[in-house]
């Protein structure tokens, strides 16, 4: 069933606009209803119908998110919607994680999403990118104008339509960066902004992400300190048998150490397509430097090596994607109270 | 009069392509370009490390794909001297950049060969390129919208690398020599004249500025040349910019095909133009400099960058724009450049391309940056009738944006940039 419109549409609700009842019912579970609830017939007024509603309380999501989203994403499965609408949220927290996380989901799936909350909302983080997401104010009065505005970019992504920048179109930008034609070249805007800013009027078309880590403080006892080995020289066991690509890498990799005394050439190797890797591969501790840190563990010189290392290719890496290579094995490092690392580039 | 007044000016005459033709022989008469397919493969052929060279002519409208582009280089000739054009490389060496030069505006000669499955070049380096004279992609490469003279070579099996990369440049530049050699005695339909820098009279008051244009030069298929020779262990060096549009820098890098700079790209540079034009008037040019990216270590990077801020500093620039060669390692080397300069009171701004996660590297002085777009961006797929180059060519799938030739060409000649999505 489509509506008769051409396009099938899915809207998300949590329990309060769903109609299922107010705080009492925040521990409802998900619930699939046919057509349109609550602002969903405001969508199918501004030319959007809703074809089925999905709803889950807000407390029941917070508890049990692995279990809600599982059951939710199920049921976009069994619709296949050419456009998935989540709230608007408003100012509300729990309501906006709710429809940022769905959102976040359903967009890695391929299904187009819209939503709409405060700018500050946690659903907004949530999504990751994964939606377009209408900037709200917290009041729920602003539902009429902003339901339209919904309906519009949602039916055009769910006819194939395209998207323009944000800045054009009004959403929250989704941390991409999208080509577009500027109306002089490359050239002339450098030589434009050159002289502006030689007049006192600094401008940039491209900032950084702001990221900047303050140096921790130094480590306290050297020979009490778990120190852990990280590289980025693309060190595998031969053969990369969990495939890390030689650039452009999407991932990290651990490997174990224990027992280990030293990378043989016979059992490592570097995949990394940034260097030229034979002398690298004649010899292994010179990308993951096992051997010296077994002696200066046998010396005592430090307390113990960590029982892993970890490792990826750093050659083309946005620094994004970098940077979530970094914390997650920060994470690790962390959770396995390691004090230092010795991290390896190439 | 200034001490350069009595050097000879370029004179850079443009003859307009409106229609590109193969015929019995090869011709340029008001704007009707012909072709002779056999003299240009014989003549393309010529090298001894060629086994065969196939020619095609594509149009913009053509629903055709060219892949494994190597190379695109405008026709052009040294019209009282066609024995110096692209000296050092293909011509007898000369200094570039003065006396009256030809060159064919509309058409672009592109070199193609599929260097991996000549097995020359190693299976994970990025050698993929396109250009669409069609399709969602026909605007990204800047060479979509031109008609084309397509040269797809054949290497002899037997020989080395070295020997098909020199033959290949050679082949290519002698054939936009003859295309341009046509409009020899004929009445341009523009000229433009580009007199010595340092021959302006007045505007002492306006900001000097200088570009410093990076480039890369790392081995066979990875090299750029001054005048024939490679340029690997260069320290930077000035050049008269009327150098670059008259020939005397050839490419012949070609990895990453978005952010490379194509030869064209140096003839028609549209930084070196926007400079020319705006001298005298907004700002003084100040000159050139080239100098390496792509460099190994920390501290040939430290060093280059240290030299190329020092140079720019003794052609006494208030402000020099950073252009970028490829992508990745080379964005430290224009970081480390826009340092050394703000440290040495000259201020800069940079032309990079974006991944979709951003800058690569970035330093706090560099506070202003030209975007020329997201490499990573995906267009939409396409499936071309024909493709030139290759067998398959990602036919009906999305092409990311660094597989288009130029797409991303950071001496910022295309109109492209990135913005919030």
């Amino acid at each position: 069933m489509d509506g008769g419109s051409g396009m099938k549409v899915v809207h998300y609700l949590n329990q309060f606009f769903a109609g299922l009842g107010g705080e009492e019912a925040a521990g409802h579970e998900p619930v699939r209803i046919e057509g349109a609830v609550g602002p969903g017939r405001g969508l199918a007024a501004a030319g959007l119908p809703v074809d089925v509603t999905l709803a889950c309380g807000d407390d029941h999501f917070g508890e049990h998110e692995a279990e809600a989203l599982a059951r939710l994403l199920n049921w976009l499965e069994e619709e296949e919607p050419d456009v998935l609408v989540c709230g608007p949220a408003f100012g509300s927290g729990r309501h906006g994680y709710a429809c940022g996380s769905l959102a976040r989901e359903a967009g890695r799936r391929g299904v187009p999403v819209v939503s709409a909350m405060t700018p500050d909302n946690p659903g907004v983080l949530a999504a990751e990118g994964a939606a377009y997401i209408v900037p709200t104010g917290s009041n729920v009065t602003e539902m009429r104008t902003i339901l339209p505005v919904v309906a519009a970019l949602a039916g055009r992504l769910a006819r194939g339509e395209p998207v323009g920048p944000s800045e054009e179109e009004g959403y929250l930008p989704r941390g991409l960066r999208k080509n577009v034609l500027a109306d002089v070249t490359g050239a002339a805007r450098a030589v434009d902004l050159l002289l502006a800013k030689l007049a006192g009027d600094t401008r940039t078309e491209v900032a950084p992400s702001g990221d900047r880590v303050p140096p921790p403080s130094a480590v306290v006892d050297l020979s009490r300190a778990t120190v852990a080995l990280v590289s980025e020289a693309g060190c595998v066991p031969q053969g990369n048998p969990d495939r890390l690509p030689s650039r452009h890498s999407n991932m990290w990799l651990r490997y174990p150490l224990g027992g280990v005394s030293s990378l043989g050439a016979d059992a490592y190797e570097s995949v990394h397509g940034g260097f030229d890797t034979a002398a690298a591969n004649d010899d292994p501790n010179r990308l993951v430097p096992l051997d010296a840190v077994r002696e200066l563990e046998a010396e005592g010189r430090i307390g113990k090596l960590h029982d892993v290392f970890y490792t990826t290719t750093g050659v083309d890496t946005p620094v994004a994607a970098a940077a979530k290579f970094g914390q997650e094995i920060a994470a690790e490092l962390h959770e396995a109270n390691v004090q230092a690392v010795i991290l390896t580039g190439t | 009069m200034g001490r350069h007044s009595a050097a000879p000016p370029l004179e850079l005459g443009t003859y307009e392509v409106v229609e590109a033709s193969f015929g019995p022989s090869t011709s340029w008469k008001a704007g009707n370009l012909v072709v002779d397919l056999e003299s240009l493969r014989g003549s393309a052929a010529k090298e001894p490390a060629v086994e065969a060279v196939e020619v095609h002519l594509v149009r913009p409208g053509d629903p055709v794909r060219v892949a494994n582009v190597l190379d695109a280089v405008v026709p052009h000739v040294k019209a009282d001297d066609p024995e110096a054009t692209f000296p050092g490389v293909l011509g007898r060496l000369a200094p570039a950049g003065r006396g009256r030069s030809n060159r064919l505006g509309g058409v672009t000669v592109l070199s193609v060969c599929d260097l991996r499955a000549a097995g020359l070049v190693e299976e994970d380096e990025v050698w993929e390129t396109f250009v669409d004279m069609a399709g969602p992609g026909a605007d990204r490469s800047g060479f979509g919208s031109t008609a084309n003279v397509v040269l797809t070579f054949t290497p002899r099996s037997d020989a080395p690398a070295a020997d098909v990369d020199l033959a290949v440049r050679k082949a290519t530049l002698r054939v936009a020599r003859e295309l341009a050699a046509t409009t020899i005695g004929a009445t341009p339909d523009r000229q433009e004249t580009f007199r010595p820098i340092g021959a302006r009279q007045g505007g002492e008051d306006l900001p000097a500025i200088a570009a410093i244009l990076q480039v890369g030069s790392e081995g066979p298929f990875l090299d750029t040349f001054l005048y024939g020779l490679r340029m690997e262990g260069l320290v930077p060096t000035a050049l008269d910019p009327r150098e670059v549009l008259d020939g005397a820098l050839t490419n012949g890098a070609f990895e990453w095909a978005g952010s490379r700079n194509p030869t064209a790209l140096y003839q028609r540079n549209a930084l070196i133009r926007e400079l020319y034009e705006a001298d005298g008037k907004r700002l003084r040019f100040a000159g050139l400099v080239v100098a390496l990216g792509y460099l190994n270590t920390a501290f040939e990077k430290q060093r280059s960058a240290m030299l190329s801020a020092r140079l720019a500093q003794l052609l006494g620039a208030d402000g020099v724009v950073c252009t970028t060669f490829e992508t990745g390692n080379s964005h430290t080397d224009t970081m480390l450049t826009v340092r050394a300069c703000e440290q040495l009171g000259i201020r800069t701004t940079a032309i990079l391309t974006e991944t979709n996660g951003g800058l690569t590297d970035h330093v706090p002085e560099a506070d202003c940056i030209v975007s020329v777009g997201n490499e990573d961006e995906l267009v939409a797929g396409w499936s071309p009738d024909h493709v030139i180059g290759a067998s398959a060519a990602r036919a009906g799938e999305p092409v990311p944006t660094w597989a288009y030739l130029g797409a991303t060409c950071q001496m910022g000649d295309l109109r492209w940039t990135a913005v919030p999505a």
